[in-house]
């Protein structure tokens, strides 16, 4: 039998400020005198979402913020009631939702221990038991006996993820948390969850942003898109998914925002930035290994001497990949006042699918420092038609192009 | 009700945490810790001692310092838990947002928490009881019951109370006023000896003055107070005609106000 089980689930929040007595007086006069009453403007934020999990299940709910992960979490840990369905959960919820709720600064870690056990609904006796155990894990033998509103960030977080692990629920619900914390804490994290999967068979639900995280520890992925849910089944899939819809979102994004970094001393411009397939067309994205043109239109009010270039490729979390520079190839050349045109041929471009971005630099005469420098200037998505994106595809940037045997 | 119970046994550990961690909190870093909790009676009973020297108000045989503490210990208490007990809910946002566990935990935290501040407020009645040479008569173990009565009228106004100021913030303001206005309609700064004088013995009203008491006990303050000063001081037992009336009115108003919170209970996240 399913040890949570959702149907039909919405729920549905009222937009604007909340009415006060005021308002709430004039509508029942309203009502009252038969005049037209007034509604605050519905959203749904879960819109007839339907699943159920097993027991012993690990799944991982992803979506962009605002898909209505937490408000999902929130029903399964029966902090709030649908507007319509059914949620049934069997077994009793440790809810990990920012760990950090439970804590009060004004106690010390050895107080909040007990405290926080007590709201998670640890007997006494058991955190007793476990007390050492739990502060060994936060490592923070030292401060154990300081106020929490001494603490750093961090270790709030430290001590907040080992109440809550230490504590026998059958349903572990994970929101965000492994993001904090040192690496060697977060590594820390990962190793006592997997225990709690593998050993003691627990029942998961973990809402993360780090969608690797979730391809590494789930068995099953949820994909929430707008209240609605948009994918449910098996991690790669689904998280190759998702990223492929992130990048078009960030394209969109750049696109609009422009350019990060900026350093212009004037005198020269970049007017147009085009791609060109092999044909010569001007295209938008760019299939995978294939050739391409990147031309620049620059337009230059003075006279250039010694005029070099430079083009790179970075992710959109500006990631250098690649940089190329004319250095000095055109040295001889002097650019007048006017429009010329600078194209750089790639003969397979080398990138796998995903967003990326161009980055252009410009300089000459006899100083160093570039008269034009731009990145995000163009973004764009590799694409591989025809053939399926193997999600390890997703793990790197490049391919190596291998050829693998079985030797022996 | 009978979920009241069963919750206060299912979660006492927690009520026990969060009562405790509410005192710790209040008093960590004044000096002078919970001796904070008892200053508003003694100031209080200072203030009518000296106001009783002006207007003089028959206090009976027993003076009237210790018998005006005697009602502002249960009446301060009773005035305490109501205030914290309606502002328990909205006051742990941060738990009914992330947490669930029967929200009623939240008033009841509060009553508990309260009945440690009014344990030393025991210690200073003990002490005047020293001073005026009383010894509580067998009746005064009547006390414990007397308490329990006072924390139960304390729930049934904050359940309603709490869950409305969860969607009316007016409650949380409107209270302290309503229940200063309450002190002078309950037998604090004079005994009820007095009012069942002037009306049931004087007539001072005519024939309206049964029903004029039988409204004025139908506060259960008048009542609790009066049957604390007869155990504590007097070496009476309670007296039932006093405390019928409140009696009553909380039996019929404790379900509909838990009746009430349960059902607000489940918006209170969305809310909040």
């Amino acid at each position: 039998m399913a040890i949570i089980e959702v149907k039909h689930l919405t729920k549905e929040y009222k937009l604007g400020a909340l009415t006060g007595i005021k308002d709430s007086f004039r509508q029942g006069l309203a009502k009252i005198t038969g005049r037209e009453t007034w509604q605050r403007e519905r959203f749904k934020a879960l819109d007839d979402v339907n699943f159920s999990i097993e027991e012993g299940e690990v799944v991982g709910i992803i979506g962009h913020n605002g898909a209505g992960k937490s408000t999902l979490l929130k029903h399964l840990a029966n902090i709030t009631n649908p507007t319509r369905g059914e949620v049934h959960v069997r077994g009793s919820v440790a809810p990990l939702i920012e760990v950090g709720a439970g804590l009060n600064p004004e106690l010390t870690g050895r107080e909040n221990i007990y405290l926080n056990g007590a709201i998670l609904g640890i007997p006494r006796k058991k955190i007793k038991e476990k007390l050492d155990e739990i502060i060994d894990f936060s490592e923070l033998e030292q401060f154990i006996d300081t106020p929490v509103k001494r603490y750093s960030s961090g270790m709030t977080v430290k001590l907040g993820f080992s109440i809550a692990t230490s504590m026998d629920a059958d349903i572990l619900v994970v929101d965000e948390v492994l993001a904090v914390g040192d690496l060697a804490f977060q590594r820390k994290c990962f190793d006592r969850m997997e225990e709690l999967i593998k050993r003691q068979g627990k029942t998961i639900l973990l809402v993360s942003h780090n969608i690797r995280q979730v391809e590494r520890m789930c068995e099953r992925v949820i994909l929430m898109n707008q209240g609605v849910m948009a994918a449910d089944g098996r991690p790669k899939e689904i998280c190759t998914r998702f990223y492929s819809e992130n990048d078009e979102k960030i394209k969109l994004q750049t696109a609009k925002v422009g350019g990060a970094r900026r350093e212009m001393t004037g005198g020269v411009e970049v007017k147009q930035i085009e791609l060109l397939d092999k044909s010569g067309r001007g295209v938008e994205d760019v299939d995978y290994a294939d050739s391409l043109i990147i031309r620049l239109t620059i337009v230059t009010s003075i006279v250039l001497n010694k005029p070099y270039f430079g083009i790179g490729v970075h992710t959109t979390d500006f990631l250098y990949l690649a940089t190329e520079n004319t250095d000095d190839l055109f040295q001889e050349k002097t650019l007048y006042p006017g429009t010329h045109v600078i194209e750089m041929k790639v003969s397979s471009f080398p990138f796998l699918p995903g967003a990326y971005s161009i980055r252009v630099g410009i300089g000459g005469g006899d100083i160093s420092k570039p008269l034009f420098y731009e990145e995000s200037m163009f973004t764009f998505l590799v694409k591989m038609p025809g053939r399926h994106i193997r999600s390890t595809m997703k793990e790197g940037f490049v391919s190596l192009s291998p050829e693998w045997t079985l030797v022996g | 009700m009978i979920g009241v119970i069963k919750n206060l046994v299912d979660y006492r550990e927690l009520i026990a945490a969060l009562a405790w961690k509410n005192i710790v909190v209040r008093y960590k870093q004044a000096y002078l810790g919970i001796l904070w909790a008892v200053l508003k009676p003694v100031m209080l009973m200072l203030i009518f001692t000296l106001v009783k020297a002006f207007v003089g108000i028959d206090s009976g045989e027993i003076p009237y310092p210790i018998l005006t503490f005697a009602a502002l210990l249960p009446w301060v208490f009773f005035q305490e838990s109501t205030s914290e007990g309606i502002n328990s809910v909205t006051g742990n946002a941060a738990l009914i947002k992330k947490i669930y566990f029967p929200r009623e935990v939240f008033p009841l935290t509060a009553m508990v928490t309260k009945l440690v501040e009014l344990a030393i407020s025991f210690l200073i009645l003990a002490a005047m009881m020293v001073y005026y040479q009383m010894v509580p008569s067998v009746y005064a173990l009547w006390v414990p019951v007397i308490i329990l009565y006072t924390m139960v009228v304390a729930l049934t106004i904050s359940f309603f109370g709490a869950a409305m100021n969860v969607y009316y913030r007016d409650v949380g303001q409107m209270l302290p006023v309503a229940l200063s206005l309450l002190m002078y309609a309950s037998p604090v700064i004079y005994p009820l000896s007095l009012v069942h004088q002037k009306l049931m013995v004087e007539k001072a009203a005519g024939e309206w003055s049964e029903t004029f008491y039988m409204i004025y006990t139908a506060n259960p303050l008048a009542g609790i107070i009066d049957s604390f000063q007869r155990v504590m001081l007097k070496g009476l037992p309670p007296d039932f005609n006093s405390l019928m009336p409140g009696l009553i009115a909380i039996a019929i108003l404790l379900p509909l106000s838990y009746l009430f919170f349960k059902r607000a209970e489940s918006w209170f996240a969305d809310i909040i």
